[in-house]
């Protein structure tokens, strides 16, 4: 029986793995505007982009903008990786694409 | 594989690829822009034809200005910033830079006196800007209007003074004021509901 890879659990989160994906597409992006794509609270995707932040895969930075908090989120380098290893992970249990090696 | 567990996996694929889709599509709605220059080019042609001040353009320029840079500070706080938008931004700001010195300083020095050649100079210069944009951007409308730019300022070159004045009229009417207007309804019905992520 083939080995079968594991999915990352940080990533395999539904939000998490939309954050993720929003933020590969993007430059960077403000709190407001992934509040608006992924539709999650204020509560819950502060917390899932703290656990993103806390893995090293998105970085943040906080700053006043007309006198108004305002953080704007990036994905590094490992949460990219990260997110093409899952893709990857789950293409091969699907049988999709090539094995990772 | 249980199916359950397959759909899922699918389900998960899925995401990735609307979300990616997300981020790269262009959200940020600039139609306002180009009715914004269409009067401010207006308000400076009308300036110009009342008293021929040579403090017309560089007036209401800095005014249009100051204008674009407050909404779209304020309307880009809540957009994403993506590599194509800030490709497309770099040309206009590019032109901008290129045209408000160079129009100052002519119309300081007093060199500034062959209305054709002005109008030609920005007719181009426009038509460069809007010509690289649709191309990024893939947008053929936009091409259109460069093509407009670029047919005014040829035709700026052959034109008597008061056909000159009307090309140009028509021509900031077709691709400043028309175009934007179209934009803003092109971009008011890409603001469609989006799927919850966070189930």
């Amino acid at each position: 029986m083939p080995d079968l890879p594991e999915l990352n659990p940080l990533v395999h989160s539904r939000l998490r793995l939309a954050l993720l994906s929003l933020l590969s597409g993007v430059d960077h992006a403000e709190f407001t505007w992934l509040r608006a794509k992924t539709q999650a609270t204020d509560g819950n995707l502060g917390a899932q982009l703290l656990k993103l932040e806390e893995a090293g895969y998105v970085g943040v930075e906080k700053k006043f903008v007309s006198r108004k908090p305002q953080s704007v989120y990036r994905i590094t380098d490992s949460g990219r990786q990260a997110l093409a290893e899952y893709v990857q992970s789950i293409k091969k249990l699907l049988n999709l694409g090539p094995p990772v090696t | 594989m249980p199916d359950d567990t397959e759909q899922e996996l699918r389900d998960r694929l899925q995401l990735i690829e609307t979300m990616i889709a997300e981020g790269r599509a262009h959200t940020e709605n600039w139609g306002w822009a180009f009715v914004l220059w269409g009067l401010v080019y207006y308000a400076a042609l009308a300036w110009t034809a009342w008293n021929h001040s040579a403090w017309a353009w560089p007036v209401t320029v800095i005014i249009g200005v100051a204008v674009t840079v407050i909404v779209a500070s304020s309307k880009a706080a809540d957009h994403p910033m993506t590599t194509l938008a800030r490709a497309v931004g770099s040309i206009w700001i590019a032109l901008g830079v290129s045209m408000f010195p160079l129009f100052f300083a002519l119309g300081m020095s007093g060199r500034l006196t062959d209305g054709h050649l002005f109008a030609a100079v920005i007719s181009a210069m426009l038509g460069l800007a809007n010509g690289a944009s649709s191309i990024l951007l893939r947008w053929k409308v936009q091409l259109a209007s460069a093509i407009v730019w670029w047919a005014t300022a040829v035709v700026e070159c052959f034109v008597s003074n008061a056909k000159s004045t009307i090309v140009f009229l028509v021509a900031i009417f077709l691709c400043q004021i028309l175009f934007g207007v179209y934009g803003m309804i092109v971009g008011g019905q890409q603001r469609k509901p989006r799927v919850p992520a966070h189930a």
